[in-house]
């Protein structure tokens, strides 16, 4: 089978193995299959032709959580997460690993009233026990209704930002988005949420799910139409660590001057905030005194290993809160997009080994700037919770949200 | 390189070790350990459909402070360890440049150096005992926790055996107490002889630091690329030194590194001004191989050790012949010891290569023998070296080396296809059984 890499990216891996203890399924397995390198060599043989693309190969595909720890453990620069992408392309291509079912469901992401409306089944039925949420990997109680997403009013000349609200966090964790337009707003700076296209029927996900699953084409139509709706030249703020790592690879994916000059307007919006602090309002007295919450950093592998951008989440949260660094070297706790309702077994072994981490660092509660990371983590029985959901609270914007003063209310739902 | 596994295995304990040993005896397969598979010459690849024992699982390690020592199982990573000491003030001294993956199993069989065993010494000066399960899968110690162990020190003979002794089940290794004060400098030169130079002139003025490592204009740019800890780019050659111990013998140490370096026509020395930066010195170091593909993808890595005092002398050599053969060499390498490291970096898709690699790592081997040195320094013999032996030892010493092999594992079954090239006994085959022999004859053994 041919893989659709690009034979010099593939040749550039020299199997020195300085990846392996990087690599989350590698780490509990302790198998060559579930390691990078081991992945690379398969890769290697099947676009030889050496051996075919069968069931141990897609098994050996399937368990990487690419989280692509791997890369900025390699000294070579190996580009893995394309690597893994196109090999998945090439088996979504060749083969039956990706059936109609999931293609439909990667689809229907970027239908955001669909979305929602799945989202509410799902917590009717959670409610009324037919899922079992724990052996999923579901967070606990999915929100039933979400309350309608608020930008704050801001003086007429206040800088303008995108921000990018996205497909299944925008279901499932809003008020983590209402937090950080709670914090733009008190920095004085006027926030505006993307139009979606066709009256919502797409344009709501940004394709990461879909491209990570090899399914390039559906990536690249729901990136496009993602593109479509953020006009203009203003920053694009991102608040989920996956999505914020796709759209700033767009230049990649869709391969035009566009797509090139849309990514680098693409911040986290913990990086943003983090060069504008300026417009901070300063820590209260509460948070000078020693009594301060405690908390863990827990760095998102798309925010650490892939943006590189995980330092401004510190710098944001240092002058309200006291830091707690965990000692795994921003090892993947598992969750990975669907990844910990695919490999539900792996996924929790990986975040066995994040649990001890977060136990050895100590901390009352966990700072995370993912959703699926910290829905994963939430799963275990710990308090999670997003940077701007801290710094919201920080700055005393908590008791504010539902004050209804808001310029464009807007029920996505 | 390419192996051909017949059977691999993962155990977990010592018995279940055991029991893949037997399997594969009755079986009348070899048995080849592997552990996390950074080694570079060989010595765990498969040849001729073995039963593989991959020791990656094997992860217990028990700290017993009142003897300073601790037991591991094969499969525990080397860094993992040090981090798990460090607490505790203590780590393990050995720190191979692939620390960050390689296994303590691994470190044994091969008895590993790293930059730090300048001071500290390699692997087998800090092994105090081993559990050992043989090739007919009995289970020994070899030394052992008493200050004098009885009899020979058959420790000695396991350590740097790579894996044709038998297989390390569980391993004590010494704690060694974490320096109070750490200094790394980096010395900038324009010629490499000056660093060279430097090098013996730290030493003759009676210092011996921690580390001293070398690493020349090619590969300081390769790794600056990776890890930009600020390597100056233009200079020739760089040293890396490292001096420890109490705050005040350091400072001493490293005003006089310092003095030495600029008395050899450094450009610049400079001294890292925190945890941070000696870190992220260190990580352009121990990444360096890893890194060569970002000039090509493919590294022929040798490790010969030469006497210091020859070492500016060989590494000329080294260039000229690489130049010769026009092929890319850099050199890193563990320059306080005499280590070198040339990496021969090259395409193998490009028609030809392959060849002109081999012959220019074969008179860089030449060069090095030729100037007093050995073959290997701590990256093991394996399969890659095999072809070399002959050129440093007579057939009577290989045929001693056999003996005391075959004393361990008189059915050959211990990784048998490594280290000693075929043809080394001389000595008769009656004991052994008629595949055995047979396939010693085949292989060229002289009777």
């Amino acid at each position: 089978m041919k893989i659709p890499v690009v034979e010099d990216e593939l040749a550039q891996c020299v199997s020195c193995g300085l990846c392996l203890p990087h690599c989350p399924t590698f780490r509990v397995t302790g198998e060559e299959r579930y390691s990078p390198r081991g992945r690379i060599e398969a890769i290697r043989q099947v676009h030889r032709g050496d051996e075919p693309a069968d069931a141990s190969f897609i098994d050996m595909m399937d368990t990487c959580v690419q989280c692509r720890g791997c890369e900025t453990a390699c000294p070579s620069g190996v580009p893995f997460g394309r690597l893994m992408e196109a090999a998945r392309e090439g088996l979504a291509e060749a083969t039956r690993y990706q059936p109609w079912y999931r293609r439909l469901g990667y689809r229907a992401l970027a239908v955001h009233p669909l979305v929602v409306a799945g989202s509410r089944l799902l917590a009717l039925a959670q409610r009324s026990r037919l899922v079992p949420s724990a052996r999923l990997g579901l967070p606990d109680r999915l929100p039933l209704r979400v309350a309608p997403l608020r930008v704050r009013a801001v003086a007429a000349d206040a800088p303008e930002v995108w921000f990018h609200t996205g497909c299944v966090m925008d279901a499932w964790q809003r008020d983590v988005h209402d937090a950080a337009l709670a914090v733009l707003g008190a920095m004085g700076v006027a926030a505006r949420l993307p139009q979606p296209n066709r009256r919502g029927l797409d344009g709501g996900c940004c394709g990461a799910l879909a491209g990570h699953a090899g399914l390039i084409d559906i990536a690249r139509a729901q990136a496009t139409a993602t593109m479509a709706t953020f006009p203009g030249s203003a920053p694009i703020l991102v608040d989920s660590a996956g999505c914020g790592a796709q759209l700033k690879d767009l230049g990649h994916l869709l391969g035009t001057d566009e797509a090139r000059a849309f990514s680098a307007r693409v911040f986290d919006i913990q990086e943003w905030i983090a060069a504008h602090a300026d417009r901070l309002p300063g820590p209260g007295p509460a948070a000078a005194g020693a009594d301060r919450p405690v908390v863990a950093v827990q760095d998102p592998c798309h925010l650490r290993h892939v943006q590189r951008a995980h330092l401004p989440v510190r710098q944001v949260l240092r002058p309200y809160f006291t830091l707690v660094e965990l000692d795994d070297e921003g090892l993947c706790c598992g969750a990975g997009g669907a990844y910990s309702v695919l490999q539900p077994e792996l996924s929790r072994q990986i975040r066995d080994r994040k649990l001890g981490a977060l136990r050895r660092a100590g901390g009352s509660v966990v700072a995370s700037a993912n959703p699926g990371c910290s829905m994963h983590l939430a799963a275990a029985g710990l308090e999670v919770r997003h940077p701007m959901e801290l710094l919201a609270d920080a700055l005393g914007l908590a008791a504010e949200a539902g004050d209804g003063d808001g310029q464009r209310d807007r029920d996505r739902g | 390189m390419r192996g051909d596994a017949g059977v691999v295995c993962f155990p977990l304990t010592t018995e279940e070790v055991q029991h893949c040993v037997r399997i594969a005896g009755r079986h009348g397969r070899a048995v080849v350990p592997r552990g996390a598979g950074t080694g570079l010459a060989g010595g765990a690849v498969p040849k001729d459909a073995p039963v593989v024992v991959v020791t990656t699982k094997m992860q217990q390690v028990e700290v017993d402070r009142d003897r300073r020592l601790v037991w591991v199982q094969p499969g525990v990573i080397n860094l993992d360890l040090t981090k798990q000491l460090r607490p505790d003030g203590f780590h393990f001294a050995p720190d191979p440049s692939s620390q960050q993956s390689c296994s303590l199993g691994g470190n044994v069989a091969n008895n590993s150096g790293g930059p730090h065993c300048l001071a500290y010494g390699v692997t087998s000066a800090h092994v105090v005992a081993i559990e050992v399960v043989l090739g007919d899968g009995e289970l020994t110690m070899l030394g052992g926790l008493d200050p004098e162990p009885a009899g020979y020190d058959l420790r000695g003979v396991f350590v740097g055996s790579e894996g044709c002794v038998g297989i390390a089940t569980r391993i004590a290794v010494r704690l060694t107490p974490n320096p109070p004060a750490v200094a790394t400098l980096l010395a900038d030169f324009v010629e490499p002889a000056d660093a060279a130079a430097a090098v013996s002139a730290i030493i003759a003025a009676g210092v011996v630091p921690a580390a001293i490592e070398m690493m020349d204009q090619r590969i300081t740019q390769v790794v600056e690329a990776f890890v930009g800890a600020g390597y100056p780019t233009d200079a020739g050659a760089i040293l890396l030194v490292e001096v420890d111990g109490l705050p005040g013998g350091v400072a001493a140490e490293t005003a006089l590194v310092d003095e030495v370096c600029r008395a050899h026509r450094a450009r610049s020395v400079r001294v890292a001004a925190d945890d941070e930066e000696r870190m992220l010195l260190w990580k352009g170091r121990k990444t360096a191989f890893g890194a060569v593909a970002r000039v090509k993808p493919n590294y022929y890595l040798h490790d010969t050790v030469v006497p210091r005092t020859k070492l500016l002398d060989v590494l000329r050599q080294v260039y000229e012949i690489a130049d010769r053969h026009g092929i890319i060499v850099m050199n890193v390498f563990h320059a306080g010891d005499g280590n070198l490291h040339p990496l021969l970096v090259f395409d193998a898709r490009e028609p030809g290569v392959l060849d002109r690699v081999h012959d220019a790592g074969e008179e860089i081997v030449r060069a090095s023998l030729d100037a007093g040195g050995v073959l290997s320094g701590e990256h093991g013999i394996g399969l890659e070296k095999q072809p070399f032996m002959g050129w440093q030892f007579t057939t009577v010493d290989l045929d001693a080396q056999a003996r005391l092999r075959d004393a361990f594992d008189p059915d050959g079954r211990c990784n048998p296809a490594k280290v000693l090239p075929a043809g080394s006994r001389c000595g008769d085959l009656q004991h052994l059984d008629d595949s055995r022999r047979r396939q010693l004859l085949d292989d060229g053994a002289w009777v």
